[in-house]
């Protein structure tokens, strides 16, 4: 896979996954949209220019590890691994479709380049803790890389996590908060405030970084610089924009998961995405 | 090992790890800070401290670690109380292990009333229950060391989640050197035609105890011992009821959904015939003796007997 970067291209990828991402969703009828957009730009330098991957050969293994811990933004993955040939962009449309292997919420048997299932908060950053041990303890040169939510980070198993990882030195692991502001029932300020968030991280003995999570630029040096971390695991806080792209629900509480009955309702979450260059591959 | 059955299950079950972690390196133990409870502290962290990894007083996390390392290959054995290793991580263990289909073995120690001085808090009656109906995940409660040595074996050797109560103390020898374990195959101790004794783990002992006392009284009873909880050897209950004037069941957890349970849901379904389900009758435990609670829930070898004579009382056979 090339890792050469061209702005203007990968902004026209990104633009063509939030689409992509948007329709999946609304053919759904419901979905996770806000917090698959935000992380748009993320998945895309993981999956284009970070990370190892074999897609003939998903489970190949000196492949990087990813686990997604919100799992309920696995629309984003799926667009990444369908445009990186993981499986054909014809089971895109397919999310949540009787019998699909495309489940809301990620499922490490039924989808081909998915490291761990995931979906109750929580769990995937201890998850990726026994990735990343495993490697260090066998000498493995994969990297082990996971990324959780803010609302997430409400969840205890988080901190559990994050001390085991510190006290192991997994600097073999990096991990990404999807720092949009927002969980289900509103602002994370107004539900359970993460503030100070990088004191804390950095209190729990990892370094820390902040990057903007919509820059591919600073997303893809800061990745690098986190990656470069020696003795402790690293964590990047990337804020973004829950909806990002998306002007009917961007930084909106509803944007968490939308409902789409009707047409009506697919028109208005698609039509602020319409571009003359972007048509659906399926 | 010499004479194994004199020596406490918990050492054996460190004794047994260190065995297979020199027979297969990718064998690990996780351990949240009940290592020593356990007993893997010293035995196996003196041997094998690679092999060894303790996550502090965080179970949750323990499971999750588990599912990753099992999914690089590893074949984690997590231990903990049963009530922190069922009912506390009963989300990660369906999520993690079970529905990923990730290959943790997770160690219940201290099963039911054997939890005595730490009571209620910690008596656990419900793990074979709610681990039973988790789709994907194996459930063992072996009697003695020996085929708790089997049973380890299996586990370590077959890609497959699994939940096994580990029993600490010494507990007496039932099986021998040669026994072996087959997860689909129920253990018949004892032959007999009036009334047939369903047990498993600690109360197979107790069962053992009544058969003397049975034969005093004239009773021929049939004592089947279920090694394995799920899966289900299902033909061999079928067969005994078919032969017999009844079933009791004889469990350490609560009579609801246990091994009672799973006998009333094969015998209604497959040969209806009368069950008298002995164990914790809804209740929560307390800090006692075993000895105290098998009375006080009329679990003890004096009420199998009374059952017994009940059930073939009430037969019309």
């Amino acid at each position: 896979m090339s890792k050469k970067f061209n702005e203007n291209k990968f902004d026209e990828l990104a633009k063509e996954f939030r689409y992509v991402i948007t329709d999946m969703i609304c053919r759904a009828g419901s979905g996770h949209l806000g917090g698959a957009l935000s992380l748009v730009e993320i998945i895309i330098t993981l999956y284009y220019r970070i990370i190892n991957i074999n897609p003939k050969n998903p489970r190949w293994n000196k492949r990087d590890r990813l686990v997604l811990s919100k799992g309920h933004a696995g629309p984003v993955i799926y667009t990444a691994l369908a445009y990186t040939s993981f499986f054909p962009k014809s089971w895109l449309p397919t999310l949540n479709a009787d019998g699909t292997r495309l489940p809301s919420h990620m499922d490490q048997i039924l989808t081909p380049g998915i490291d761990m299932s995931a979906g109750s908060l929580g769990q995937g950053l201890s998850c990726a803790c026994g990735i990343a041990l495993a490697g260090k303890l066998d000498n493995k040169s994969y990297r082990t890389f996971c990324i959780i939510g803010d609302g997430e980070s409400n969840e205890g198993q988080i901190w559990e996590a994050a001390m085991f990882a510190a006290h192991n030195k997994l600097d073999n692991l990096v991990v990404i908060c999807d720092y949009n502001k927002l969980q289900i029932d509103g602002f994370t300020d107004d539900i359970l405030s993460l503030e100070p968030l990088t004191d804390k991280w950095q209190s729990f003995g990892w370094k820390v970084f902040e990057t903007d999570g919509h820059d591919w630029n600073d997303i893809y040096t800061t990745i690098n610089k986190a990656i470069a971390v020696k003795d402790k695991p690293a964590m990047i806080i990337a804020n973004t924009i829950k909806g990002k792209g998306n002007t009917i629900i961007e930084n909106k509480p509803e944007s968490h998961n939308i409902k789409v009955p009707d047409e009506e309702a697919y028109k208005k979450y698609m039509n602020v995405l319409v571009d003359k260059n972007i048509k659906l591959p399926y | 090992m010499g004479k194994l059955h004199e020596e406490e299950m918990r050492k054996v079950y460190a004794l047994t790890l260190n065995e297979l972690i020199e027979e297969n390196s990718q064998v690990m133990v996780v351990e949240a800070d009940l290592s020593k409870a356990s007993g893997t502290n010293p035995t196996v962290l003196k041997e094998h401290q690679k092999n060894f990894v303790n996550v502090g007083v965080s179970e949750a996390n323990m499971i999750c670690i588990g599912a990753g390392l099992a999914s690089e290959g590893k074949i984690p054995f997590c231990a903990s109380f049963t009530c922190f290793a069922s009912r506390r991580v009963y989300d990660q263990a369906t999520i993690s292990v079970a529905y990923a289909n990730n290959n943790v073995k997770i160690i219940g120690t201290a099963p039911g009333i054997t939890a005595g001085p730490n009571g209620g808090t910690h008596m656990c009656f419900q793990d074979l229950a709610i681990m039973r109906v988790m789709p994907n995940m194996h459930v063992y409660s072996p009697c003695d060391v020996y085929e708790l040595r089997a049973v380890l074996r299996h586990m370590a050797a077959n890609k497959q989640p699994t939940y096994m109560q580990l029993i600490r103390s010494k507990i007496g020898k039932i099986f021998g050197e040669d026994y072996t374990f087959d997860p689909k195959k129920s253990v018949t101790i004892k032959e007999g035609r009036d009334v047939t004794l369903i047990s498993t783990g600690y109360m197979t002992h107790i069962a053992l105890k009544s058969l003397q006392e049975l034969q005093k009284e004239g009773i021929d009873a049939e004592l089947i011992h279920y090694p394995s909880i799920k899966p289900f050897d299902e033909n061999s209950l079928i067969l005994s009821a078919k032969k017999t004037r009844g079933v009791i069941t004889i469990e350490n957890q609560n009579i609801l959904g246990g091994l009672g349970g799973a006998v009333c849901e094969v015998l209604s379904e497959h040969y209806p015939v009368r069950v008298k389900r002995l164990g914790i009758p809804d209740r929560f435990g307390e800090v006692a003796t075993a000895e105290y609670l098998l009375n006080k829930h009329k679990t003890n070898v004096c009420h199998i007997i009374d059952a017994a004579k009940d059930m073939l009382r009430r037969s019309n056979k």
